[in-house]
């Protein structure tokens, strides 16, 4: 039997490197009508009226009032309407759409249109949401969530404590930047609305247009389409697109296309969460760390969104890959008149991982010892608990990693050089970090009780059904790996097509780096059932997923395994920092990951280089600002990206440590490899720069005012 | 509604600018995005567009004697690839946008734009480069220096057109460039130098120093440079504080969303000062 | 206004009505029904537009029509058909080069036009030949393997025309 590891030909190759993939936009219809969304101009206002111009026929407006069913977009807290009633509460909250056939006279109906607003005071960061005393944007408060929990006794900690190190760290907004842009089609025939286009998770559009639409699930159709990038800026933001096109095709009776363009995408999709993490380690008289208060503060914008859950994210990994027996760790995330804050790669361990891997830097520094020797000390290792008190059951070969690390890279040696050499504008640094695969908590049994089925038929082949979608991250070919494999039949004998809700169950949303090791371990079992039947002819197994035995969570109080299982990895950047612009330059990366098993080492080496360029350029180049509630970089112009010429090839390697729960041993790995770039990219640049470094993207602008300060 | 004019010739060019108010279209990728609408609509362009760029008056691309006469039309490419350029004149176009930018964005284009980061004026203002204006009845010949008035603004007037831009000989052996943009390539800059400089023995025989997107202009400051003239190219660190003095005055950048105007004054400076220390030494 | 408008597209002649200022890209994906060239930025920033244009790499977003008249274009629809694509395809395969697929034409468009002008780039050429396309997916190590890989499996080829 064929290694799994081996790479195989991805199933989506062809038609896309042949320019035949049909994405949403290039859906062509004559009967085709456009969608544009007008928007709020507006930070915080009231809308006191809308004066419409009289419509040519075949051109329709559709505001909230032609919402048949409820007007609240169904995530974890029903705050955001799908279009705005009589208040805004950012700039670019949708209001209205204008649909028709011509797109030039759509642009002049919306020059047409007046929107009177009466301005409200808005909130635009954290600080002024912090300070706010009445006129709050959610619920009567200024968060729309707020978590403690805590481990060990940290009160006893502090009152022994010889010595304590403190930090506090900021990062920036993050744009997904994916290739193609949002974009959806949506029909209605015979009583049924059909949506199509470029989504991460077809049943969260499902059940946003159940609950617009108050239609029955029956009624309501999602297919995915080929999808230019995801990277979490499809997770849920689309459900509200989907809606705007579903409610558009539904008035006009005619099928539409509703396609962002690049400085519409930008203004008003989700983003990253900016963060400000506060940190403070109590150390004994041997020097050891021996307690940690940690407070994480995160920008969520006007709307709820999956600012909790992402928040909880954060706070259960900002303890980082060490064992400290003893923390207390908040977190608040604050409604602001920004943009909605949502999913984003590493769903707030970005943000936790820079923090965490700064601060140890720090305390080393402090204590004269090398960052990663401190690190070293401190590694959780199988049977430890988790900043939960979760038991952490599989092999932890965290010393192994960064071995490897150092060896590949030449950190240690090169660390020393780079010291010595003081003044040099040369550092290089080394992150150490996990991703919890699946979702948080019991999330997966409680909330997302994912469902695969495979169809065998009577030619032997077998057909995936699951909701997973392709979004460049290859689970066509990997989870057609896996069902091949435990069938031990030819992987061309696996159908498996973009997700369509009328023929796959919810296996849940492709988000939380789940897909190979949830979805894909579901189809395992049910592969293995469907093996024990193979002559049967034609049939259908489905397999729901089960909690395990060995994992246990309490939601109310975050006590035990905050997630099914992790993923470890060690990322070193090394860069020089140019002494006249103080651009940074990278010089080198390199990555080390234990993500079990690999399922197809070419997709794991794309997601590992993937995922350091966009770590990296969270990094250091890129810089989105909210001024007055607008962004300030909306195009590709100045929300710069990197290019090929940016950053250098990574060079990585994998531990080879199996999960006994995964399919052939496999973990998650999408979200891992962006974690660790900024982190050791940010220690890089404080050795270089003899500085410290207290925020991400580290701007020639920012290095220049470091420089200044401690001059 | 929007008029598009595709002359065959410089002069019917020269007439249709006589005529009516025109747009002047060479490359486009400048005013493509300008103009630009929602996908799948024409940009909306008001009033005529002229296109010269297939225009042969605009693409020469020579050298008389030491003298290059550049058409206007010519893009950064066909520049970068012309035979016998010379470093000094290729440097900053290396450095320019990206591979499909310089094959459509044109040398007159980016002076026409009269952007404070355009990649190219630093170099022009520079090795003092002067410009054809041409018009139905009349052809003009002014310094870039005196051509482009502020941000966006030039003295072309509505019936010209720029033709040519000559360079005037020189032989420079010590050039030197530096771009800090927002990225490492196809990137605006933030803030740029260009310096020339020629030799007799030790003693600089003419120096050219010009600061790009730190200005609403390029800054360049003859007076400042006639101080150096005939200095021993090791003596030039002791005249760094009066130069520093006497550019920091000139320079007057702006904050925006790329960058801060602290930043790109002193980032022009510090560079000025390595390129006096190390660069010219 | 239209304008009545001649040029050479993926090998055919082809003659059309349109207005002179319309975005070569609107041409392609609206009018011809040819969407393999993708919208990414409408700004010349992203190079998934990017087509071949008397064998020069450029935007479709940023041609607008009436420059095109007697031109040769190229896009991936023609690009598929000739032996450099071939090549360039077998080493994207092998680099592993393809993600989500967005950039792809575009960026296969950036390579021709690259190997083109340096039939033995280095690494760095490639880099640089690539500046103006950009990936969100691979980090464009991959990418640039199967280019520097093309290069050499394909030695020759692109010396002589593409055939279209």
């Amino acid at each position: 039997m064929r290694n799994i590891s081996e790479a195989i030909k991805r199933f989506d190759f062809d038609e896309k490197i042949e320019g035949r993939a049909q994405y949403a936009a290039d859906l062509k219809d004559r009967q085709m009508l456009y969608v544009k969304t007008l928007r709020s101009e507006k930070a915080r206002a009231k809308i006191m009226s809308i004066k419409y111009p009289p419509l040519s026929p075949g051109y329709f407006i559709v505001d909230y009032r032609d919402i048949p069913g409820e007007n609240r977009l169904p995530l974890v807290f029903e705050d955001q309407p799908f279009l705005a009633v009589d208040r805004v509460n950012y700039i670019g909250e949708p209001i209205l759409l204008v649909v028709g056939p011509v797109k030039k006279k759509i642009l002049a109906i919306m020059q047409e249109i007046r929107v009177d607003y009466q301005e409200l005071t808005p909130i635009l960061n954290i600080a002024e949401a912090r300070q706010r005393q009445e006129d709050f944007i959610f619920e009567g408060k200024s968060c729309f969530v707020e978590y403690e929990y805590e481990k060990g006794d940290i009160t006893e900690v502090k009152k022994k404590a010889w010595r304590v190190v403190e930090d506090e760290f900021r990062t920036g907004y993050q744009e997904q930047a994916y290739l193609e842009t949002q974009a959806i089609v949506a029909a209605v025939e015979d009583q049924r609305i059909t949506v199509c286009g470029s989504i991460q998770c077809p049943y969260y559009i499902k059940e946003a247009l159940r609950q617009a639409l108050g239609w029955p699930e029956e009624r309501i159709r999602v297919k995915q389409l080929p999808t230019g990038g995801g990277f979490g800026g499809k997770e849920e933001f689309p459900s509200l697109v989907a809606v705007h096109a579903a409610l558009a095709a539904l008035k006009a009776h005619k099928p539409v296309q509703l396609v962002y363009d690049r400085q519409e995408d930008i203004s008003c999709s989700t983003k990253r969460h900016p963060a400000v993490i506060r940190l403070k380690s109590y150390l004994d008289d041997r020097q050891r760390i021996t307690g940690r208060e940690i407070e994480v503060m995160t920008d969520a914008g006007a709307y709820a969104g999956l600012s909790s859950v992402v928040l909880q994210r954060m706070i259960f990994s900002v303890g980082g890959v060490y064992n400290i027996e003893n923390l207390k760790i908040r977190g608040q995330a604050y409604a602001t008149n920004n943009v909605v804050s949502g999913a984003f790669r590493g769903f707030g361990g970005p943000q936790a991982f820079f923090a965490m891997e700064m601060h140890m830097e720090n305390i080393a520094r402090a204590l004269h010892m090398e960052a990663l020797a401190l690190k070293r000390g401190y590694f959780l290792r199988k049977g430890d608990t988790s900043t939960t008190g979760g038991k952490l059951q599989s092999d932890i070969k965290l010393a192994e990693i960064v071995e490897k690390i150092d060896k590949i890279s030449g950190y240690s040696r090169k660390r020393r050089d780079y010291d010595a050499a003081d003044g040099g504008f040369r550092g290089i640094g080394c992150s150490v970090f996990f991703h919890g695969c699946g979702f948080t908590g019991s999330g997966e049994q409680e909330i997302i009780k994912p469902k695969v089925r495979l169809r065998k038929y009577r030619d032997n082949t077998v057909q995936i059904c699951v909701s997973s979608s392709e979004i460049g991250q290859g689970c066509l070919t990997t989870l057609r790996k896996i069902v091949a494999q435990v069938l031990e039949i030819p992987v061309e004998q696996v159908q498996y097509d973009y997700p369509d809700s009328d023929i796959c169950p919810d296996s849940g949303p492709t988000v939380a780096s789940r897909t190979v090791m949830i979805v894909g371990k579901l189809l395992y079992d049910c592969a293995r059932k469907v093996k024990a039947r193979w002559q049967e002819g034609e049939f259908t197994v489905d397999q729901a997923y089960v909690y395990p035995g060995h994992l246990q969570w309490d939601n109310e109080h975050f006590r035990g395994n905050a997630y099914p299982e992790y993923s470890w990895g060690a990322n070193v950047v090394e860069v020089a920092v140019d002494p006249l612009t103080y651009e940074v330059k990278v010089l080198g990366t390199w990555a080390v990951y234990d993500i079990g098993t690999p399922i197809d080492e070419k997709i794991v080496k794309g997601q590992i280089d993937g995922g350091m360029a966009q770590g990296l350029g969270y990094g250091c180049l890129e810089v989105l600002e909210s001024h007055g509630g607008r962004l300030r970089q909306n195009n590709f112009t100045n929300y710069a990206i990197p290019t090929a010429v940016d950053f250098p090839a990574t060079e990585s390697g994998l531990i080879d440590n199996p999960y006994e729960y995964g399919p052939f041993g496999a973990r998650g790995l999408g979200e891992l490899s962006l974690v660790g770039a900024a982190p050791a990219l940010a220690a890089a640049v404080q050795q270089a720069i003899g500085r410290r470094v207290r925020q991400i993207p580290l701007t020639p602008e920012y290095i220049m005012e470091l420089m200044d300060d401690e001059d | 509604m929007v008029n598009a004019c595709r002359p065959l010739s410089l002069e019917e060019a020269l007439v249709m600018r006589s005529r009516e108010a025109t747009t002047v279209f060479a490359g486009g990728s400048d005013l493509m995005v300008r103009y630009r609408q929602w996908s799948g609509v024409t940009p909306d362009f008001s009033g005529t567009v002229l296109f010269v760029g297939h225009l042969p008056e605009l693409q020469r691309l020579d050298r008389e004697k030491d003298t290059w006469k550049i058409g206007a039309a010519c893009t950064i490419t066909q520049i970068l690839q012309a035979q016998g350029i010379p470093d000094h004149l290729k440097l900053p176009l290396l450095s320019m946008a990206s591979p499909s930018i310089r094959n459509v964005a044109t040398l007159g284009g980016n002076i026409c734009n009269a952007s404070p980061a355009g990649d190219t004026l630093p170099m022009l203002y520079a090795l003092d480069a002067r410009l054809t204006l041409q018009s139905r009845d009349n052809a003009r010949t002014v310094a870039i220096a005196d051509f482009i008035t502020g941000p966006g603004k030039t003295i072309l007037a509505a019936d010209e057109i720029l033709t040519e831009i000559t360079i005037p000989p020189g032989d420079w052996p010590r050039v030197y460039y530096k771009k800090a943009g927002t990225r490492r390539a196809n990137s605006i800059s933030k803030v740029t130098f260009y310096a020339v400089a020629r030799f007799d023995g030790d003693r600089i025989a003419d120096i050219r120093m010009a600061f790009g997107a730190a200005a609403p202009t390029v800054v360049r400051n003859p007076a400042a440079e006639a101080l150096l003239q005939n200095i021993d190219k090791n003596q030039v660190p002791a005249w760094l504080e009066t130069l520093t003095t006497h550019y920091a005055d000139a320079l007057r950048p702006i904050d925006d969303l790329r960058s801060t105007g602290k930043y790109r004054q002193q980032t022009a400076l510090r560079i000025l000062a390595h390129f006096l220390r190390r660069e010219l030494a | 206004m239209k304008i009545k408008l001649s040029f050479r597209l993926n090998g055919e002649s082809i003659t059309l009505a349109t207005e002179p200022l319309k975005r070569l890209l609107d041409l392609l994906r609206d009018q011809l029904e040819l969407t393999g060239t993708k919208e990414g930025c409408g700004e010349g920033e992203c190079g998934a537009c990017a087509v071949l244009i008397d064998d020069r790499l450029m935007n479709a977003c940023l041609v607008p029509a009436a420059v095109l008249e007697g031109k040769n274009i190229i896009t991936i629809e023609g690009y598929r058909t000739t032996a450099q694509f071939k090549i360039l395809k077998s080493c994207f395969e092998k680099a592993g080069a393809v993600q989500c697929g967005f950039c792809t034409p575009g960026m296969l468009l950036a390579a021709e036009a690259l190997l083109r002008q340096k039939p033995k780039p280095t690494a760095e050429e490639v880099r640089a030949g690539l500046a103006g396309n950009l990936c969100r997916c691979t980090g464009y190590n991959m990418i640039v393997e199967a280019v520097l890989l093309a290069a050499k499996e394909g030695e020759g080829l692109w010396s002589t025309p593409v055939g279209l």
